[in-house]
């Protein structure tokens, strides 16, 4: 037995499942970008001058800290997922960053520089309301955390408590903001919507109550949208319904009543239906705010006004601007504002905040991207310049989620595209023949061969290797020209017009769609962006369908891309129909859909233009057909009785099938009601439609052989328990012929419970699933065979099928949970199959399927080895040299795609999450070319030496016998 | 340096050498001048009467024991293939069943020396055109070399080299045709 499992170990190892890189092929095919998500707050660090770093906090539950002279992270914190994780509030000072995470339960303090964690405190449980630096006599030292019914005071340096006291009141009273003028107070404002203002002041040493006030104010109902702080504790607050502003003096004695001051008296007019916003500065937590404010008056109206002597006056009106904000360097406050110049362009100025009056050279023009969306948040880092004079750069966040960051006097440093962290789906196209290419194929397509004649033939011919050979040369001589060029300088810039394919269809183009509605095409080599594309109009709901209706391979015929974008609110779906290679929108006309759209197929049909024909199915389950032309409704007409689709309805639990009718309505034709009181549907997944599969069946030991079940009509359904009592969940999968409805075989897993990823592909099924009982993820198999011989060799019917199939299962256990789950795809399937395994940590491993195998044998035989199948053995291991994504770790990833490329041993993978991290995978090594380290030198220097040993011995050879002729 | 020295030394010897051999040369006395290498060694021969021959005459009278003699010789021929096939065996069983190189160079050419026998059978019924019982040995020699060609093709089966099992077609077995087209998933 030790004997044979040593001699199993030892094959094991000869077989070698490295897929490992090694350390020079780092970065040679493959790349990751690191993305942070929607910027929720952004801080700039100011306290030195020579500062890079741009501290950020997102709705993607992650802190990071940005370089903001390239854009690049210095250090990213990711969070747990959803509320829990969710950064409340972030603050700066000095070198440490104070956050707030999962509305008020931890409060945390970072080293900026390095991202080091300084400490963290749990805080009482209560809803998040507010949090502030309290200063006293011009040193900060405690942040104040407002929750709902409490208030604490912590130490900043090491986070302890000072103080904590119970609000009064508190169930009555909305406590909302908290506020301290650096002089030894601490205002907590709270309010009773459409009753009165409560103000309690705390003393900073010890919390006691100092005094509790309440003031009338029976037009308020929410603190936060509508008051600010300004100049020495004065409250100001704006009523929409009477037009007028109220202020109030925090300190003084006779808190009783709020002062009102009509904005017509300043000459303003607010814009109808619109909430007025206030904005105010405080520059230093130890100092009170500014007696300077903002005041948004409508959509594109700012104006700054400024409070003396319990009187406001308006310093300066922005009509139009969009944007406002305040920035501090030094002594100085300077208010920056985004104003429209023209349609593509806008301008920011600087003013000076205490007098509004504008400073000279401050403009920045911001060029909108057509493809964009409009700017919505404005972040300005104020700088102090060698000659006192300020100077600054902005950050600009868009609808788009793209953060631009600008300096004087328009120039954009960087950009970075945040909309990436949130990809829903994705498709790779083929890249399009180059112009040698192209004109080789149309010359030697059926067309031409069947027009010309020998002769021209041969003269074509002729000309295009002419035409080849000066390519080449060109291609050499840019060589050439660019290895005497320093190497910094040579970095391949990827346009979109020396887009072309290689050799082996290795390079294209990865056509991504984002949660935001933004769609990218980006270069599957490099990384890089080459065209995107804002949908406006697209609801933050929505679901997206992205189907290749044709590929570049049928030139002059550009290639052509759906996405099918359905609102969940209302239903209704629309399309929209682009060139994956260049973005740019196609001007076909699309089809109007009045009804609901439930699914999309699409079909193998070409219409005379070789775009794939799409149905959308509406909710009266009609058809519509694009494109619908004469020739595709023609075609549509004749292959009716042989179109089918499925729906599955998992809120009811319902599975059926439709058919098409000539009419192009449906008839339904089957239906499975799986009861929604005892499971629920998570998942089906069909075959993918590109999937080829080379070997029909399997080998035996004894060299018969077993036929796979390759039913390309088959479906596999998960279910999940609705009770999730350790004892009764269970988790249940079907495969399901989607044309019959018949259910080809059903497996239940006791004690089980999800999350469950499943792959469907090939005869096999592979899904993992919690074990409640045994408390591990586990990963089970389901195989089937057809059996010792085929049924019907050349043609595939699921309406005539009369034997089941055999059905092989196997369970392993996992040591770790998944996050998500993928095979690999190669062009013609004759390459073993890996499954891609996104582990939580970040890795992605690359399984062999061979483990994965329901007739690994308990015992080994000889037949068994005869077949390479491995002894069971239930544990599988995680092994790091199976991570192809060495330590470029990809955060939260939600999906993996792959692509068949044109080599048979390779296959394209994009892994995406928060991160993107493209790869090539050889699940059988690489057969088909050299290897990287291929020695060139040394196999051709032999080469060449034996081709001058032939000669030179061929010449001594020659001398040789003819003296001994003479001889 | 001292090489192209060295040369023309050699050079110089070879020249001087020269002289000694002879471009060519006329010989006025009678004999076999046609070779020359032969020249110097008959160069003091007499001549010879004519019709002397120094050559024994065979006795080319056939005698019975001879006849025996060319029966045997065929036979022998004729048996030759059935003769190795034990030593046939005996090689194909000290090779065995596992596919290396030698064992495949074994069935190469126990498989090939039959076929190239067979291949020039003419020639052998040449060899036995004088025996009596020329077709019997014909045909034990094809039978022979038919038995040692499927003592080949026996260990190639048992090799496994031959194409006899469904598995060796498995690869030209082309994916069948779907007559339905189907789609759908879940209701968006």
């Amino acid at each position: 037995m030790a004997g044979q499992l040593a001699g199993f170990t030892v094959s094991l190892c000869l077989l070698g499942f490295t897929v490992a890189v090694f350390e020079d092929q780092v970065g040679k095919f493959d790349w990751r970008q690191q993305f942070v998500g929607e910027v929720q707050f952004a801080l700039f660090d100011t306290h030195s001058q020579a500062s890079k770093k741009l501290l950020v906090a997102t709705e993607k539950n992650i802190f990071a800290s940005l370089n903001s002279r390239t854009g690049e992270l210095f250090w990213r914190h990711v969070d747990k997922m959803g509320p829990e994780g969710h950064i409340d509030m972030l603050l700066m000072h000095g070198q440490d960053a104070v956050v707030v995470v999962g509305n008020g339960r931890l409060l945390r303090s970072w080293e900026t520089t390095v991202g080091g964690l300084n400490w963290e405190t749990v805080l009482d449980t209560g809803s998040f309301q507010s949090a502030a630096f309290i200063g006293l006599q011009d040193l900060v030292k405690y942040v104040a955390v407002l929750k709902k019914s409490a208030i604490s005071l912590h130490y900043l340096s090491n986070g302890h408590q000072k103080w904590v006291e119970n609000l009064p009141e508190s169930d009555t009273v909305q406590y909302q903001t908290v506020y301290s003028g650096g002089n030894g107070q601490v205002f907590v404002l709270g309010v009773v919507p459409n009753s009165h203002i409560v103000i309690v002041e705390y003393n900073i040493e010890d919390g006691e109550i100092m005094k509790q006030n309440s003031v009338a104010a029976p037009w308020m109902s929410s603190l936060k949208s509508s008051c600010v702080v300004v100049g020495i504790g004065v409250l100001l607050c704006v009523d929409p319904t009477t037009e007028s502003i109220y202020t109030l003096p925090l300190q003084s004695e006779e808190q009783t009543k709020m002062t009102p001051i009509l904005l017509q008296t300043l000459g303003l007019e607010m814009a109808s239906g619109f909430q007025p916003v206030l904005m105010s500065t405080q520059p230093h937590p130890a100092r009170p705010p500014l007696s300077e404010f903002f005041l948004q008056l409508g959509p594109d109206h700012h104006i700054l006004l400024q409070l003396k002597d319990g009187h406001i006056s308006a310093l300066r009106d922005f009509n139009p601007s969009y944007l406002v904000s305040f920035a501090t360097t030094g002594e100085k406050t300077v208010a920056a504002v985004m104003s429209p110049k023209n349609e593509t362009a806008c301008s920011i100025n600087l003013f000076s905040a205490d007098t509004g009056r504008r400073l000279l050279d401050t403009t920045i023009i911001y060029y909108m991207d057509p493809n964009g969306g409009k700017p919505t948040k404005l972040y300005v880092h104020a700088f102090l310049k060698k000659d006192d004079s300020v100077g600054y750069r902005v950050l600009v966040q868009t609808e788009d989620l793209v953060l631009n960051f600008l300096q004087q006097p328009g120039r954009v440093v960087w950009t970075r595209e945040e909309a990436l962290a949130d990809v829903v789906t994705m498709e790779m196209v083929d890249l399009p023949l180059t112009g040698t290419q192209a004109e080789l194929e149309g010359e030697f397509g059926k067309k031409a061969a069947i027009q010309d004649g020998l002769l021209p033939m041969v003269l074509k011919r002729l000309s295009s290797q002419l035409i080849l050979l000066q390519a080449w040369l060109s291609h050499l001589w840019k060589l050439f020209y660019d290895a005497r060029k320093p190497r910094s300088h040579v970095k391949n810039e990827v346009t979109i017009e020396t887009l072309s394919r290689d050799e082996f269809n290795l390079q294209k183009m990865m056509v991504m769609v984002t949660a935001s509605g933004k769609l990218f095409g980006i270069d599957s080599k490099s990384g890089a962006v080459l065209w995107k594309k804002y949908l406006e109009n697209v609801q933050p709901n929505s679901v997206f369908k992205l189907m290749v209706q044709r590929t570049t391979a049928h030139f002059p015929h550009p290639p052509q891309c759906t996405l099918l974008i359905k609102d969940k609110d209302t239903g209704l779906g629309s399309l929209y129909v682009f060139n994956p290679i260049f973005g740019k929108k196609s001007h076909i006309s699309v089809p109007a859909l009045p009804r609901p759209v439930l699914q999309s197929l699409l079909l193998p049909l070409m219409d005379q233009d070789y775009a794939k024909v799409l149905l959308l199915i509406d909710d009266q389950y009609k058809v519509t057909a694009f494109p619908s032309t004469k020739n595709v409704l023609q075609q549509l007409q004749e292959m009716a009785s042989s179109i089918f689709f499925y729906l599955v309805d998992a809120s009811q639990g319902r599975l059926s099938g439709f058919r098409l009718r000539k009419d192009l309505s449906t008839e339904l034709i089957w239906e499975v009601v799986i009861p929604t009181e005892v499971q629920k549907i998570v998942g089906v997944k069909g075959k993918r439609a590109n999937e080829h599969v080379h070997s029909q069946g399997r080998v035996m030991g004894d060299r018969s052989v077993l036929y796979k079940y390759l039913n390309p009509n088959l479906l596999a359904v998960v279910t999940e328990s609705t009770d999730s009592h350790q004892e009764r969940s269970f988790v249940g999968i079907f495969l399901i012929d989607g044309v019959t409805g018949r259910i080809v075989h059903e497996a239940v897993q006791r004690k089980a419970r999800g999350p469950v990823h499943f792959v469907h592909s090939e005869n096999w099924v592979v899904y993992v699933y919690w074990n409640t009982k045994s408390r591990r993820n586990e990963f089970s198999v389901l195989e089937l065979f057809e059996g010792m011989e085929l049924y019907n060799s050349t043609v595939f019917s699921s309406l005539d099928r009369p034997h089941p199939p055999q059905v092989l299962q196997q369970s392993y256990i996992f040591p770790s949970h998944i996050s998500t789950l993928e095979a690999t795809l190669t062009e013609k399937g004759i390459t073993s199959r890996h499954l891609l395994v996104g582990l939580p940590s970040g890795a992605i491993m690359s399984l062999p399927k061979m483990f994965l195998d329901p007739r690994r044998p308990e015992v080994g035989s000889d037949q068994s080895r005869e077949e390479n199948l491995i002894p069971y053995s239930p544990e599988m291991m995680i092994r790091t040299e199976w991570f192809i994504n060495y330590n470029q770790t990809v955060s939260r990833v939600r999906g993996i795609y792959t692509a068949p490329s044109g080599l048979e041993s390779t296959c394209l993978v994009v892994a995406y999450g928060l991160d993107i991290y493209q790869t090539r995978v050889y699940p059988s090594k690489q057969f088909d070319v050299l290897k990287d380290d291929y020695d060139y030198v040394l196999i051709s220097s032999v080469l060449l030496g034996l081709f001058f040993a032939t000669m030179i011995s061929k010449r001594l050879a020659e001398v040789k016998l003819l003296n001994r002729a003479w001889r | 340096m001292s090489s192209p020295g060295g040369q023309g030394g050699a050079l110089s010897t070879r020249g001087a050498g020269g002289p000694k051999r002879m471009k060519w040369a006329l010989e006025l006395s009678l004999g076999n001048t046609r070779s020359r290498g032969d020249r110097q060694s008959k160069e003091g021969d007499v001549m010879y009467p004519v019709g002397y021959s120094d050559k024994p005459v065979p006795d080319t009278s056939v005698q019975e024991t001879d006849r025996n003699l060319v029966e045997k010789r065929c036979w022998d021929i004729a048996l030759g293939p059935l003769k190795q096939i034990p030593m046939n065996l005996f090689i194909m069983y000290m090779s065995g069943n596992t596919i290396s190189i030698f064992p495949i160079m074994m069935v190469c050419m126990m498989a090939w020396r039959p076929i190239q026998a067979l291949m020039s059978m003419s020639a052998t019924f040449k060899l036995l055109e004088s025996s009596s019982q020329q077709w019997l040995q014909g045909l034990v020699y094809l039978i022979g070399n038919l038995l040692g060609s499927a003592l080949a093709v026996y260990k190639c089966q048992s090799m496994g080299l031959l194409p006899t099992h469904s598995s060796d077609w498995l690869a030209f077995i082309e994916p069948p045709q779907r007559l339905e087209i189907m789609g759908g998933g879940m209701v968006l």
